[in-house]
């Protein structure tokens, strides 16, 4: 590893980047990313859509595409089941299948990507998310309700790194479960289901799932991807062997923690040096967010690999492996 | 190697989009298993329902009914009245075509008696090899028969 950063030309130091603000910070990658992120939602929708209105014509939930055909976690799900027997579980179809490998194909390239860049969840929680940081701003008693909500709940924080690790029990639960019972487990919880379904009017937990989301998604960023997504379970461990991280050069940095702040999954990115977190989706809202040119950087490489650890690091609560030579 | 921000958003969404174009210009794509009752493809052996391929058991089509299917529609692909098939299982005659099989079942009633019955009207099973990948997956061309 330390060959590797041995090679690395070292940044010039302390150029100072304007933040952009308002429209402004839309343009360029977070601009792209938006965009990539409302066209795959706007995708999805257009199909729920159609599928809800077929329905209610008659078509009898016959063959139009169901929104569930384009969950990739489908396809990850029924993993343990096609080994076993060759058969996909009930409800899963071929796109679900290659929408699972294509998932796993990014996280091995670009890490948490799919979820930073195209999940609609994701969107969704990131909407909440402004529309939160939006009212705080506009209405100042709002503001310091969540303020000394947030105080209060801060003695909860130690609870954050095992939460994290829910995720994968839920990953583990979804396709073993699939594979002893031979029907999706996980279906009847799963938000993003109980929205690809909400035209059909059925409440079930998945709904209220949902709407626990979003709610929470106001006061904790990206709250299930963080702790319950079962699929950035399973991308977070592919992407551990990545060769595409995101490096902090010390040199450059000047240590004020935007970056840290800017991060929606909570990882502390001011205190690492290379980060190598599962829970990180590849957002680049850290490297939007660094004053500092040259501070944070994406580098292919050799995969890093310093512990096997689904949790972040205490410290600095994400993978950190000084690779100065 | 640096890899700029932009080309990393790049890369993301070409591995993503690339795949499933890719997939979806072999014909591998299928974003339903449903199919028409009748229609003898897919529905019996396709992925949607369980198995991931092979041959469709469609003795008649009778192979292909699903709970989902609403019973006007499967009157009409398998060639039998309506009031037929509810007289056969003690169903109300008034009952809309437009119901679901799996609305119907009861102790007398379901989706295999269903399949049994009609394989014994109109004939014995036969296997057809299941059609060209993709065929199945194309909602216009394997939309149910108006009830």
């Amino acid at each position: 590893m330390s060959q590797t950063t041995a090679r690395t030309p070292r940044p010039a130091l302390g150029a100072i980047r304007r933040p952009r603000r308002g429209l402004a910070a839309l343009r360029g990658v977070q601009g792209f990313r938006r965009a990539t992120q409302l066209a795959v939602t706007l995708v999805v929708l257009a199909v729920v859509v159609e599928r809800t209105l077929a329905v209610a014509g008659g078509a009898a939930g016959g063959t139009v595409t169901t929104g569930e055909a384009l969950c990739p976690f489908g396809g990850i799900e029924t993993i343990g089941t096609f080994l076993a027997t060759g058969s996909f579980v009930s409800h899963v179809h071929v796109s679900n299948v290659i929408l699972g490998l294509a998932v796993l194909l990014v996280a091995f390239f670009a890490r948490g990507a799919f979820c930073g860049w195209l999940c609609p969840l994701g969107f969704i929680q990131d909407l909440v998310a402004g529309f939160s940081h939006l009212v705080q701003r506009r209405i100042p008693p709002v503001r310091r309700a969540v303020r000394t909500l947030e105080r209060r709940a801060s003695r909860l924080a130690v609870l954050d790194r095992p939460l994290r690790l829910l995720k994968y029990a839920v990953l583990a639960w979804a396709v073993l479960g699939a594979a002893a019972f031979g029907v999706m487990v996980f279906r009847d919880v799963d938000p993003w289901n109980a929205l690809l379904e909400i035209g059909s009017a059925t409440v079930g937990i998945g709904l209220v799932v949902l709407v626990l989301v979003i709610v929470a998604s106001f006061f904790v960023e990206r709250a299930w991807c963080r702790y319950a997504c079962p699929l950035g379970a399973a991308t977070g461990i592919v992407s551990r062997f990545s060769p595409i991280r995101l490096e902090r050069v010390e040199a450059a940095c000047s240590s004020c923690g935007v970056c840290t702040t800017a991060c929606p999954m909570g990882l502390p990115v001011a205190t690492a040096t290379v980060i190598t977190s599962q829970d990180c989706i590849g957002c680049l809202e850290c490297v939007e967010a660094c004053p500092r040119s040259g501070a944070l950087e994406l580098r292919a490489g050799l995969p890093v690999l310093p512990t096997i650890s689904f949790l972040p690091r205490r410290s600095a609560d994400v993978t950190s492996v000084h690779i100065d030579s | 190697m640096r890899i700029k921000p932009i080309a990393f958003g790049i890369l993301t969404v070409a591995l993503f989009t690339g795949t499933i174009g890719v997939t979806m210009a072999t014909g591998a794509w299928q974003t339903t298993g449903r199919t028409a009752a009748g229609a003898g493809a897919g529905g019996g052996g396709g992925p949607g329902s369980g198995a991931a391929s092979g041959p469709v058991e469609s003795g008649s089509a009778t192979g292909d009914i699903k709970g989902w299917m609403t019973i006007g529609a499967v009157a009409t692909t398998a060639g039998v009245s309506l009031p037929e098939i509810l007289a056969a299982f003690a169903l109300p005659a008034d009952t809309p075509p437009e119901t679901a099989v799996k609305d119907l079942e009861s102790d007398v009633f379901s989706v295999t008696a269903l399949r049994a019955w009609l394989t014994e009207r109109t004939g014995p099973s036969t296997t057809t090899p299941e059609p060209a990948s993709g065929t199945g997956a194309d909602p216009a061309s394997s939309e149910p028969a108006a009830p």
